[in-house]
């Protein structure tokens, strides 16, 4: 036993591990208190109950993961997390869509998690302990193809559960197939424990081999940008429209940690802590923000039991409360100053301005790059969320349920008006934050940050010393709030008040504009959808039915792009493995004589050849 | 102890040759309490009172109690007498001696510096828990199946017994409550598959494959 | 002082950013052999629309009231943080160079939401195809302001506007950000301000259903944000020379260059916009590559 468990305290307290668990802390009660409201009326008591046993379980593991100091109980607490996650996937199990997303969610957990089994077991064979500090040890002393074959493990492995590209194809399944307060925990909270994962293993205990680590991380990231957010953009289903900006936000995330780890290696030590510092400042706020949106959603889920945007519109009268929190968190994931979003991105892109002033030639194009990449992800958001905000909340009612819909219990309301707040804050008072993160970052970089200060007073952020670069949201904030105060309130002295008509909306003389007139989502995203065609190669299906020759009595448009990593990579490989399968059926003859014999002879051979392992 | 440990062996043997499923009930019962012997004497070697328990307890469970239950199944569903072999007796008992040549190569590769007692025991343990998985495999009858289980569960019990004196009392205790509460389920599901096939016959249970 | 400073910089191109709309007019005109409107026509209009009532759809809420108000608030925040005349004075109070643009960035999004709110078609089309330009002028805004940065070692836009010369890094660069100016500024090729033809507009799509002091505010954060861009431009991008004079002759030069452009492209479809934009990515790239060289 003494190689799996030490006897001292398994539990280690770093700054990263309480970084995390304040993470998880801060998405979790919000989603505990408004899951209240949530589960009433829509599952029996019995279900409410295991739902709470599951919420616990959920919460815990995760605090577990991001808590032990022991590989081996690190394991045991990931897979814990994955299976407790999947019974939440599959827990609407009279859906069949949950029983196919819990299906694929932990087909793909389990491979990434064998990855990370098979990286642990090579550092044990090094270190002969589970245990981190005796791992680290170990890896000091390791040729580099071992660490570079481990990375690979790791960056799999986590990166399955991350959700990076092109391993995400399992996040727009599971993510919104789980009740809303726990899609809210799983995109919130959970994927983040695959970023704690690689900080943790790959930069704290292996230590960065190469400098193609990291710009492998920011090629990976930026691809999962672009994707997570272009394949939202076609996403009309609102949770799974969340659920692909989760693939987004964590190739954000992941541009901060990689271009940390590039400028380790570059032996920047500065640069890698801010890097690393917006990485993580990005991590907490996606957190909260995307907590809100699904918890939004979520609301409007129970309002009217759709998740089709299509069938909503005009719930920013019925759901008043739902819609202002929804804003806030849209605002804030389309980088909007100066709530949080906009403080981490802006920090992002001013650790590739790093790389960009100090590095060699190479470096310096590549952060460019780069920096291009995180604002066209940047405007592709902002259009997203347009589109998301307006077509569920704005304009008229496209369908009866969306006319019928109510607002939320308190319970939910709390939770979400919690979340919008610490939104907000998290924008306004960057500063202090930084100030708190730089002493987390460079716990997890081993850099001496004493002396490293990225903030002027309490309001002020200045990555490059004093003076020189920087922001300061709180002031940016007050004066947008002034500017627009004081514009109202010149008008209303030097004008008087404004005088308002309402009317019907202009409709070049048509009368009877309804619903059916408005634009649609699907429209919304068509100039996109034919910009880039070339990934998402669109198709579409028309039907006429004619009454007469002159006129049609019904025209059906539907559009569908093609899901381009499902049908590449995922169907043949599917593929391939059943047709293995159907040869390897051979051997289950039904027989247990056989069966026995295939134990027989297993143990046979192991005893024959017993030298030889 | 060499003799006791032999006589282990032996009924091995006689269980691989034995048709019917009543011969192969009998030659447990005696294995067992050769076992028991075997245990017995351990205990008055050591002097330690927790092999004698255990010892005891072997003589309760597996001398007495379980091939009484299997027998009465055996009547029960009335089984014809056959025991229904894959391999004639004559090639199994050379192949049993093939795996006591093969447990004796192990033995002398895994400790090569043991007393020849002591080696003595593991080679007849080893080779008596492959008999088991042969037994099990060799054979069509669902009530052999449990019997080459509890043959193998013999042979792990005398490798803990010869190597390490026992293996720490609870456990000891919670092998042998497993051991009986699985021959029970054992004994119920084969009473199952008779009334639901009419025989006992594992072989058939081959149409349940996908 | 800072503030001071500030206040009258605001106050100052505030009140001639429409000119400068009037002006651009003006040259197209006079390039057409018309006699055009006057200059100050883009200030009659405004006059006109605060003195009108205003119309607002039924179906409107919350939300299209107070965008009129967050658009004229990011836009001259946003004019509040560009150097002025004042180069290497150093009167920053809140962000970088980025936050003007992130800022710019608000004030669309909340456009484009009250263009969707009405529940008109030509608005959501609007919005559709604003969100859509926005989104890909980005990464050649964010490279070429890259590059002119990385040349000062900042992304402070009073240093980078003190840095004294123009390398050719930033020239290439500057020809990027024209062409984002021109994309962002709705003008001929992407978009065109004179019409109200459906298949065309973009931007004024997505305002129609304003009208009165509403529609006012928008137009004057329009011409505000038109004078934000030109002042990077002429200050940041090729910040040569001091002085107010200089800066008048810079704007004007601007200006004229994008009258003759608009004159002398038609207007592209949307589709071809992308190709535009493309080229705007490639240029602001190559710029990228050749500062990296140290040029």
């Amino acid at each position: 036993m003494g190689y799996f468990i030490n006897n001292t305290a398994f539990l280690s307290f770093d700054p990263l591990s309480v970084f995390f668990l304040a993470v998880i802390g801060l998405v979790s009660f919000p989603s505990a208190i408004y899951s209240i409201g949530y589960l009433k009326d829509h599952y029996s008591p019995q279900k409410i109950a295991l739902g709470w046993a599951l919420f616990i379980a959920f919460v815990l593991s995760m605090a577990l993961v991001v808590t032990v100091k022991n590989a081996f109980l690190f394991l045991i607490a990931w897979e814990l997390m994955s299976l407790v996650s999947y019974f939440l996937v599959v827990f609407d199990t009279e859906h069949e869509k949950s029983i196919k997303a819990g299906a694929i969610y932990i087909v793909m957990t389990h491979i990434g998690t064998a990855f990370i089994i098979a990286a642990i077991l090579i550092m044990f064979k090094y270190a002969h302990s589970f245990d981190f500090p005796a791992l680290k040890e170990a890896c000091l002393a390791m040729p580099p193809g071992i660490k570079n074959l481990i990375f690979i493990l790791f960056l799999i492995g986590f990166g399955t559960k991350a959700g990076i590209v092109p391993l995400h194809i399992w996040l727009p399944y599971a993510h919104p197939q789980a009740p809303s307060h726990i899609s809210s925990l799983m995109s919130g909270v959970m994927i983040k424990t695959a970023i704690y994962g690689i900080i943790r293993f790959v930069i704290m205990i292996l230590g960065v081999g190469s400098l193609w680590w990291g710009s492998a991380i920011l090629v990976i990231a930026s691809i999962s940008c672009l994707v997570g957010v272009i394949y939202a953009l076609m996403e009309h289903d609102i949770k799974r429209l969340l659920a692909y900006h989760s693939v987004e936000n964590i190739g954000i995330i992941l541009l901060g940690v990689g271009a940390s780890m590039v400028f380790m290696k570059l032996n920047m030590p500065i640069p890698a802590v801010f890097a690393m510092i917006a990485g993580l400042y990005h991590l907490i706020n996606h957190a909260l923000f995307k907590g809100l949106l699904f918890l939004g959603a979520g609301s409007v889920y129970k309002a009217t039991g759709k998740r089709n945007m299509e069938k909503m519109g005009g719930l920013i009268k019925a759901m008043p409360w739902t819609a202002a929190t929804f804003l806030v968190g849209a605002m804030a994931i389309s980088a909007l100053p100066p709530l949080n979003g906009f403080v981490s991105e802006w920090l992002t892109l001013q650790a590739f301005f790093m790389g960009l002033a100090g590095g060699t030639i190479g470096v310096k194009i590549f952060m460019g790059a780069l920096a291009g990449v995180l604002a066209l992800t940047g405007g592709l958001a902002a259009a997203c969320f347009v589109k998301a905000f307006g077509i569920t909340f704005l304009a008229m009612p496209r369908s009866k349920n969306a006319a019928e819909a109510k607002e939320s219990p308190f319970s939910m309301k709390f939770a979400m008006v919690f979340l919008a707040a610490l939104t907000i804050i998290f924008g306004l008072a960057a500063a202090p934050i930084i100030k708190i993160l730089t002493g987390v970052s460079g716990s997890a970089l081993a850099i001496d940050t004493a002396n490293i200060n990225f903030t002027l007073n309490n309001f002020i952020i200045t990555p490059q010393g004093a003076g020189n670069i920087y922001l300061s949201p709180l002031i940016a904030g007050m004066a947008l709030i002034f500017i627009g105060a004081a514009t109202a309130a010149t008008l209303y002295f030097a004008l008087g008040k404004s005088k308002v008509v309402i009317n019907k909306t202009w409709d070049c003389g048509y009368y009877k504009l309804n619903s059916r007139n408005e634009y649609t989502a699907t429209a919304f995203s068509k100039p996109f959808r034919i910009a880039f065609d070339f990934f998402l190669l669109p198709y579409r299906k028309t039907e006429k039915i004619w009454d007469s020759f002159y006129h049609t009595k019904s025209f059906t448009y539907e559009v569908y792009t093609t899901p381009v990593f499902k049908q590449y990579i995922y169907e043949p490989a599917l593929r391939a493995i059943l047709k293995i399968a159907n040869k390897m059926k051979k051997i289950q003859s039904g027989s247990m004589h056989l069966y026995i014999f295939y134990i027989f002879i297993t143990i046979l051979t192991l005893i024959i050849f017993m030298d030889r392992f | 102890m060499q003799l006791l440990l032999t006589g282990v062996l032996f009924m091995a043997f006689v269980m691989v040759i034995s048709k019917r499923v009543s011969a192969l009930i009998h030659g447990f019962r005696a294995q067992s309490f050769f076992l028991f012997l075997t245990a017995l004497y351990i205990a008055m070697l050591n002097n330690n009172a927790e092999i004698y328990i255990v010892a005891g307890l072997l003589f309760a469970i597996k001398v007495v109690a379980i091939p009484y239950i299997l027998s009465r199944i055996v009547r029960r569903i009335k089984v014809e007498e056959g025991a229904g072999l894959f391999i004639n007796p004559t090639l199994s008992v050379f192949i049993a001696v093939l795996l006591t040549y093969l447990s004796y190569l192990f033995t002398g590769r895994v400790m090569p510096d043991a007393g020849r007692s002591q080696s003595a025991a593991v080679i007849i343990s080893l080779s008596v828990t492959l008999i088991g998985l042969f037994l099990m495999m060799s054979r069509m009858k669902a009530v052999s199946q449990i019997i080459g289980l509890l043959v193998m569960e013999n042979g792990l019990f005398l490798i803990a017994m010869a190597s390490a004196g026992g293996m720490p009392f609870f456990v000891e205790i919670a092998v042998f409550f497993d051991i009986f509460v699985c021959v029970v389920i054992l004994g119920m599901f084969v009473y199952r598959i008779n009334k639901l096939f009419t025989h006992i016959n594992v072989s058939k249970l081959q149409e349940l494959k996908g | 002082m800072k503030i001071l400073i500030i206040i009258i910089q605001v106050a100052v191109l505030t009140a001639i950013a429409p000119l400068i709309s009037g002006i651009i007019r003006k040259i197209k005109n006079n390039i057409r052999m018309r006699r055009g409107t006057s200059v100050f026509q883009p200030y009659y209009n405004l006059a006109k629309l605060f003195a009108k009532n205003e119309v607002v759809s039924e179906n409107a809420s919350w939300i299209f009231r107070v965008t009129p108000f967050v658009v004229i608030a990011s836009a001259i925040f946003a004019l509040s943080l560009v150097p002025l005349v004042n180069a290497g004075n150093n009167v920053n109070y809140a962000g970088d160079i980025l936050l003007i643009m992130f800022t710019l960035m608000l004030g669309r999004f909340f456009l484009a939401l009250s263009g969707l709110d009405t529940g008109s078609a030509f608005g959501g089309m609007g919005s559709s195809r604003e969100m859509f330009i926005s989104s890909l002028v980005e990464p050649a805004m964010m490279i070429s302001i890259f590059v002119v940065a990385a040349n000062a070692s900042s992304t402070n836009q009073y240093l980078i506007a003190a840095r004294g010369h123009v390398s050719f890094s930033a020239i290439v660069a500057g020809i990027a950000l024209l062409m984002v100016t021109i994309a962002e500024t709705s003008r001929i090729p992407v978009d065109n301000q004179e019409t109200h033809l459906e298949l065309t507009m973009i931007h004024e799509a997505m305002v129609l259903e304003y009208s009165g002091r509403s529609l006012a505010l928008i137009e004057l954060a329009s011409h505000i944000k038109q004078i934000v861009f030109f002042t990077i431009l002429a200050n940041v991008i090729f910040p040569i020379g001091a002085g107010l004079a200089v800066y008048v002759v810079k704007i004007l030069m601007i200006s004229a260059m994008i009258g003759v452009i608009e004159i002398s492209i038609a207007k592209m479809r949307l589709f071809r916009a992308v190709d535009f934009l493309t080229f705007s990515l490639v240029l602001s790239m190559a710029a990228l590559v050749i500062s990296a060289a140290g040029l």
